[in-house]
């Protein structure tokens, strides 16, 4: 008995030990930067002044929040993530899907697939960029051909979300084909036998069988897509810079200008921190009712 | 064998040491400026012996390159080129030498550089800093072609009562961007991307109409009679008399538009007078010109002024061996040699030579946009201030605010932003 808890422990500590340098590891790259954002969103820390003299608790965080202009980006932040994960997971699942009952040329189509998700996010927006200028871009001289009047994409407030939406969705919908796609095709077979025995059709399979067993797999690949999508950042520097007006002034780009061109460290710090708190909140949700699920 | 061989080595590395016993390290930006300079160099090293090492890189790198050797003890810059948006921030934090004893002890003359050029990149509160490298102020680049054309002048003539000819005044041509707004032309393009693009532009439009941006104190004088014109008539120009999107153009956009003759007109960069006449960007090579934006009245101009300076930082390892070279390389022959190579002059002297206005006749146009130009607000918060300038802008383009709603907030931003720099009481 006593030997046994003795092994226990020796195995334990060689755990720990095993363990200890990819901890350390995580410790300063993750922890470390995190816990010195925080430290820096309580104190008055400006790039002109780079010190740590002036403790002032949370008025970086209540000047966060009066600030209209970063309430605004939160918004706008908000209604483009719910709006190209669920875009690009409809789409997705669609394709994932139709993918999975395929039989040949499937690493063809994976490759395909594949192309604009090895794409740097600046190059697709530069791309992009130059396809969508107004008199001398490929997509107005297109739909020039088939009589449609030219579209102001960029150059609008109410058409320039759209556009970074649907970059977006052309650059990272296969993200979410490629890990549906493995899900689906890591089901069991026999579950799909059993029911076409019993008579039930595909449509009911799919209700039945399909869906209950993919939702852990959806909610996984909705949480990473959408922790992702807060995080975007790139596209608008390059396709709109926030324009025009403030109609395309993602919570990521805000934060970085307040860091960076307001010289504001701490405040900027704060905006991180308080965007970092509603990524977490909506994580944990999903992530306990996948709990309830399994 | 290997004796003499160790020999060999050590007297080859011996007799090597001295030649490359100093090196001045340069952090510059990739622009035409800054290769005329790397062809000029090996001049250098052969006169004085010291080694130059340009490290060039793209502008957004260049600011989060510098600051972290600006704040050391010792950093590995030897000297500086400064662009006029971090002048306020760099003299602030006190990561400049003065210079103004190697000026006296050298009889360096500041005289000959053009005042307005001193006042942004060379003088901060009386204290000599940097010594002024290339100039980027705005000018009115404009289709002579199309000025030229009889049939234009006559439709001109009928429709307004006034020749056509080069504008005079800023009145004059809003009335040429009216007119040439037809047959699927446009009078105007403009840049209207957020920040920079927006910001430095709408300036020529403020200064145009008389405007500026704060009194003698500091107080901000935005929203007045000429700054609510200027952002009434930057919007009306990019709706009524530009291209579809201009107000998302970045200037590479703006400038293609230009070059493919599909504008009357294009406020932007002196640099961007040499690449109209290139032929594989352009398609109205010989055709375009460049000159001073007009201003309110004959005798005043419009233009935006911008320049790069050359600096020695505090941090740097070797500071006379970099004096040695900004002596060099701002000397008149070398500013001549780098004006001949197509750069841009800050030295009266050079913009007056007569090789360089015999191979560059636009050199008096650029000379007189100088003269005439009107400096953006140079403090620690430059940066910010572009910022909310292009947003505001922004907003006033896309109708979500009145020309005076955006004003009053950039006001009011701004007032907060000298005050926290002490410019204001």
């Amino acid at each position: 008995m006593n030997q046994h808890l003795n092994i226990e422990a020796a195995d334990r500590r060689f755990g720990w030990f095993m363990s200890a340098p990819a901890l350390a590891m995580l410790l300063a790259v993750i922890l470390f930067p995190v816990f010195w954002a925080l430290f820096t969103s309580i104190h008055d820390y400006t790039l002109i002044a780079p010190n740590f003299d002036t403790f002032t608790g949370f008025a970086n965080y209540v000047s966060a929040l009066q600030d209209a202009e970063f309430r605004h980006s939160l918004r706008i932040t908000a209604f483009f993530v719910f709006v190209v994960v669920l875009i690009e997971f409809v789409i997705g699942f669609g394709v994932a899907l139709m993918l999975n009952s395929v039989e040949r040329f499937k690493p063809i189509y994976y490759g395909i697939l594949l192309c604009p998700l090895l794409m740097n996010p600046v190059i697709v927006g530069l791309i992009w960029r130059m396809f969508l200028h107004p008199s001398l871009g490929i997509v107005n001289y297109l739909l020039s051909v088939a009589s449609i009047a030219p579209v102001n994409w960029l150059g609008s407030t109410k058409v320039a979300m759209w556009t970074i939406v649907m970059v977006d969705i052309w650059h990272q919908v296969s993200f979410m084909i490629v890990l549906l796609l493995a899900g689906l095709s890591a089901l069991p077979k026999e579950p799909y036998e059993a029911a076409r025995v019993d008579g039930a059709g595909t449509f009911k399979a799919f209700r039945h069988i399909t869906l209950p067993l993919m939702w852990p797999v959806i909610i996984v690949t909705l949480l990473i897509r959408l922790i992702f999508a807060v995080k975007t950042y790139d596209l608008v520097y390059i396709m709109t810079r926030g324009g025009p007006g403030t109609a395309t002034d993602l919570a990521s780009y805000f934060i970085y200008r307040k860091a960076f061109v307001s010289l504001n460290v701490g405040e900027a710090s704060a905006m991180a921190a308080i965007l970092l708190m509603l990524i977490l909140l909506l994580t944990s949700y999903l992530y306990r009712y996948m709990r309830t699920l399994t | 064998m290997l004796r003499r061989l160790l020999l060999g080595v050590a007297i080859a590395a011996g007799l090597s040491a001295p030649a490359s016993a100093e090196t001045v390290t340069i952090l510059m930006e990739g622009v035409p400026d800054t290769e005329y300079i790397k062809t000029l160099v090996p001049e250098f090293t052969k006169q004085t012996g010291i080694d130059v090492n340009l490290e060039v890189v793209n502008y957004a790198e260049m600011h989060t390159k510098l600051v972290p050797q600006l704040v050391a003890g010792k950093g590995s810059y030897s000297a500086l080129v400064v662009d006029f948006y971090w002048v306020g921030e760099f003299t602030k934090a006190g990561w400049l030498l003065p210079l103004d004893e190697r000026i006296a002890a050298d009889k360096f003359d500041t005289s000959v550089y053009i005042p307005k050029m001193m006042d942004l990149v060379g003088k901060v509160d009386g204290v000599t800093y940097m010594l002024p490298f290339y100039n980027y102020a705005m000018g009115l680049l404009y289709r002579k072609d199309l000025l030229a054309d009889p049939k234009n002048q006559a439709d001109f003539k009928a429709k307004y009562g006034k020749d056509l000819g080069v504008p005079k005044t800023w009145d004059e041509y809003l009335k040429q961007v009216e007119f040439f707004t037809k047959d699927g032309m446009h009078g105007v393009v403009n840049q209207g991307l957020r920040p920079d693009p927006i910001a430095m532009e709408w300036s020529n439009y403020l200064f145009a109409n008389g405007g500026e941006y704060h009194d003698a104190n500091w107080k901000a004088t935005l929203n007045t009679e000429a700054g609510v014109k200027a952002v009434e008539q930057y919007a009306t120009n990019i709706e009524k008399y530009g291209p579809l999107g201009a107000a998302s153009f970045s200037f590479d956009e703006a400038f293609n538009v230009m070059a493919q003759g599909k504008s009357y007109s294009y406020i932007t960069y002196n640099f961007f007078r040499a690449g109209i006449d290139d032929p594989s960007k352009s398609s109205v090579v010989g055709n375009v010109e460049i000159m001073a934006v007009p201003g309110p009245t004959p005798e005043q101009g419009g233009s935006l002024n911008g320049a790069w300076g050359w600096a020695i930082p505090k941090s740097s390892p070797n500071p006379d061996a970099a004096w040695t070279f900004l002596k060099w390389v701002e000397s008149h022959d070398i500013a001549k040699k780098r004006a001949l190579q197509g750069g841009s002059p800050t030295r009266t002297d050079v913009f007056d030579d007569p090789e360089v206005n015999a191979k560059y006749p636009y050199a008096q146009a650029m000379k007189q946009m100088l003269l005439t130009s009107h400096n953006f607000p140079v403090f620690t918060y430059t940066p910010q201030l572009v910022e909310v300038l292009g947003r505001e802008l922004s907003l006033a383009v896309a109708k979500e605010k009145s020309p005076a709603e955006a004003l009053a907030a950039v006001e009011a931003e701004m007032t907060e932003l000298a005050k926290k720099d002490g410019k204001l009481q």
